[in-house]
């Protein structure tokens, strides 16, 4: 295909997505399926796009395709509106339409009878095209404008069922805690802005591999960028917004909260590496904030009895491990991991909303139990979801656990013993829920009369899982085509290697992970209270999650609402009654005296003029 | 016959027509207040015209000038008794008290 064509469809990406959510948003009542087949179509087609633009960026030697105009101009500074695909990106909008794609369809067996049907698939093509545009922008600004957009999409799908106090609570704290990271991320895009005078990446990337931008400059900036990814990508300490985002309909979960919106800060982190390496210490506090949500998200994962918190707790674990193999230079693995954990933990939460959907929309798992039987297909997939995630040998997870683990133990040595705990935990906590949920016997009347989900839902469900199992293949070099594996793709630098060593340790990690997780809650050979007993304090602090929760809502309501009184009283009296109320009442009460000079009468008007007159006849013979 | 005449009579017929302004409440009554004000400025212009000793061009220029500035007033006259018109199919009055909606 020719160069124009491909510049233009890089734009319908975007486009269609934002056209179907502006349709379905105002039409919704006048079209079949109140809009949902808009849709599903538009990312459907989003998709085609993609493996037309993947075919053409694949003959093209993979150089970056690039297309831009200018959007504002101030002479010296010029700030451009464009869109890039290069290898990151290409990756990221395969996994978006892919994932989105699937859930949608998913979505019409699940939101049946919803009575906010339409304005559900609305949203999510807002979100499509927010997401679309973030991984797609070039420069920073539009990046920033895409990442709130984002966040939007995230706040109305959380709150989607406002009715709910607690779903309206989650989405104002998903709003908020991201907003932490989004203050940084834009007061970090301002100081790099003010150092380089451009807001586009490779630029600024360029200016600072000259040595045009001070250390301390990009030492601030970076880290204030990736405060900005903390809260997207939930990492410690702001992950506490994400377990409660569970709130909104399951298969918003496993698009936003597992897939896509959770993955966009490991992705900025990803392509503003460059920049960060340059930065004194950032991959190290990089890699601390990723190793300590690893394992604390695992621990907590372990002890949650809600089917969606073990999820969303084992994603902001995942992410973590991503943002530690990020710190590690592993960014070809982070991104590998982000696809297969894209894949895997889309299959276990759809998975999750069938066993809902089957269930009553019940998701304690003490009352669930016995769903093998009930729902085969569903239980399959999700063994195998699990099992991928879990790391064990031949599924996608595996690889690409592999390949993190490689780039930790080559630049970050000392955190390796730690991350195979994380990994032991990671197969552990979902091999235990996976056994709560489906083995043993029914231990509730939901679960006695559990069914299977419809076709509609299963399918995604087949298909998601058929790629958990094989796309761990990417990782090799094929040897018929060109394909040098996932790592070379995303880097050139990167070749596939294997350690093995790192391979065996890690395979004897993750299956004695899962084995202790299947004798403990499987075979039931050892009791849980024989060992929640001797670390009672500790199951404790875990089970309340750390106490996060209670500890933010201290600093919120002693600190920052004290502080903000205080601030009431600056703002109530000097502000409003000083400055706004005495502006009004100043002219109010002159107009009061002044209007009396209006008499209405016009003898008195020409009387003034002529008065005026004789006095200015007076004035000028004096003067004269 | 001097300048002085002229001043005279047209300082006469200003205050009369200022007088007629501020003591009158009718619009009509006004309106001829003014025009009388107007030509009280005329005969003034006219007395300067023709007693400073001017050239045989200038006096033309002068007289032809008056000219315009009465045709003028006629057509703003007219214009003025047109509003008043419409003022009075309004109000049923062109009492000038009485037009005061705009006032604060």
């Amino acid at each position: 295909m020719d160069l124009f064509l491909v510049n233009n469809l890089i734009w319908m990406l975007p486009l269609i997505c934002v056209f179907a959510f502006l349709i379905i948003a105002l039409f919704s009542q006048y079209i079949p399926t109140q809009g949902a087949i808009v849709s599903i179509g538009s990312i459907g087609i989003a998709f085609l796009i993609f493996i037309f633009v993947l075919i053409d960026f694949v003959n093209g030697g993979l150089l970056p395709i690039h297309s831009s105009f200018t959007w504002i101009d101030l002479g010296e500074w010029q700030i451009s509106w464009g869109l890039l695909i290069d290898r990151i990106s290409i990756v990221m909008i395969g996994l978006i339409t892919f994932v989105a794609f699937l859930v949608q369809i998913y979505s019409v067996g699940y939101m049946k009878g919803d009575s906010r049907f339409g304005w559900y698939f609305a949203v999510h093509s807002l979100f499509a095209a927010a997401m679309l545009l973030l991984v797609l922008s070039d420069n920073l600004l539009l990046l920033y404008f895409a990442w709130e957009l984002v966040g939007l999409g995230s706040y109305l799908l959380i709150g989607f069922w406002y009715e709910k106090k607690s779903a309206a609570e989650a989405a104002k704290k998903a709003f908020v805690t991201t907003r932490i990271g989004d203050v940084g991320l834009l007061i970090g895009i301002i100081i790099l802005f003010k150092a380089s005078g451009t807001f586009d990446i490779s630029s600024i990337i360029h200016v600072a591999q000259e040595g045009g931008i001070s250390n301390d400059v990009i030492f601030w900036s970076s880290l204030l960028i990736f405060l900005g990814a903390m809260g997207k990508s939930a990492q410690f300490p702001l992950h506490v917004w994400l377990p409660d985002a569970m709130e909104g309909p399951t298969p918003v979960s496993a698009l936003i909260h597992a897939a896509t919106m959770v993955a966009a800060g490991i992705y900025l982190v990803g392509r503003m590496f460059p920049l960060f390496e340059l930065g004194p210490g950032i991959l190290t506090i990089i890699s601390i904030v990723g190793i300590v949500t690893f394992i604390l998200a695992g621990a907590i994962a372990l002890v949650m009895t809600d089917i969606k918190r073990v999820l969303a707790y084992s994603t902001i674990s995942h992410l973590g491990l991503m943002m530690l193999s990020l710190g590690s230079f592993g960014a070809p693995a982070a991104f590998f991991h982000l696809v297969i954990h894209g894949f895997s933990k889309a299959l276990l939460f759809l998975g999750a909303g069938s066993v809902m959907h089957g269930m009553h929309d019940q998701t304690e798992v003490e009352l669930m139990g016995g769903l093998r039987k009930k729902m085969p297909i569903t239980s399959i997939t999700f063994l195998i979801g699990t099992l991928s995630l879990a790391g064990i040998v031949p599924l996608s997870g595996f690889f690409s656990k592999d390949e993190i683990l490689i780039s930790i133990w080559e630049y970050n040595p000392w955190f390796f013993p730690v991350t195979l705990f994380g990994v032991f935990l990671s197969s552990l906590y979902m091999i235990r829920l996976y056994c709560l949920i489906f083995l043993s016997s029914a231990r509730s009347d939901y679960s006695e009369k559990a069914h299977e989900s419809p076709r509609i839902m299963t399918y995604p469900l087949i298909i998601l899982s058929v790629l958990a199992v094989f796309s761990g293949l990417l990782a090799f070099p094929s040897p018929i085509t060109e394909w040098q594996g996932f790592a070379a793709f995303i880097d050139d630098h990167h070749k596939f290697h294997m350690v093995p060593w790192i391979t065996a340790v890690s395979i004897v990690v993750a299956f004695s992970g899962a084995f202790l997780g299947w004798v403990i809650y499987g075979a039931r050979k050892i009791e849980i209270t024989a060992i929640s007993k001797p670390f009672k304090f500790i199951y404790q602090l875990v089970s309340r999650k750390f106490l996060f929760d209670e500890i933010y809502s201290w600093i919120a309501t002693k600190i920052v609402f004290t502080f903000a009184r205080w601030l009431t009283v600056f703002d109530r009296v000097i502000v409003n009654d000083t400055g706004i109320d005495g502006v009004g009442n100043s002219t109010k009460k002159s107009a009061d005296r002044l209007k009396y000079f209006q008499s209405g009468y016009l003898y008195n008007y020409s009387l003034v003029m002529v008065i005026g007159l004789f006095l200015m006849a007076i004035i000028w013979w004096v003067i004269e | 016959m001097t300048i002085i005449h002229f001043q005279f009579l047209s300082a006469i017929l200003f205050s009369l027509g200022l007088y007629g302004v501020l003591a009158r409440r009718s619009a009509v009554l006004i309106l001829m207040s003014i025009e009388l004000m107007l030509n009280a400025v005329n005969i003034n212009l006219i007395g300067f015209v023709a007693f400073r000793g001017f050239g045989q061009e200038i006096q033309t220029f002068g007289q032809v000038l008056i000219i315009f500035v009465i045709t003028i007033a006629a057509a703003e006259l007219a214009l003025a008794i047109a509003i008043i018109l419409r003022i009075y199919r309004n109000k049923n009055s062109v009492n000038v008290d009485e037009m005061n909606i705009l006032k604060g």
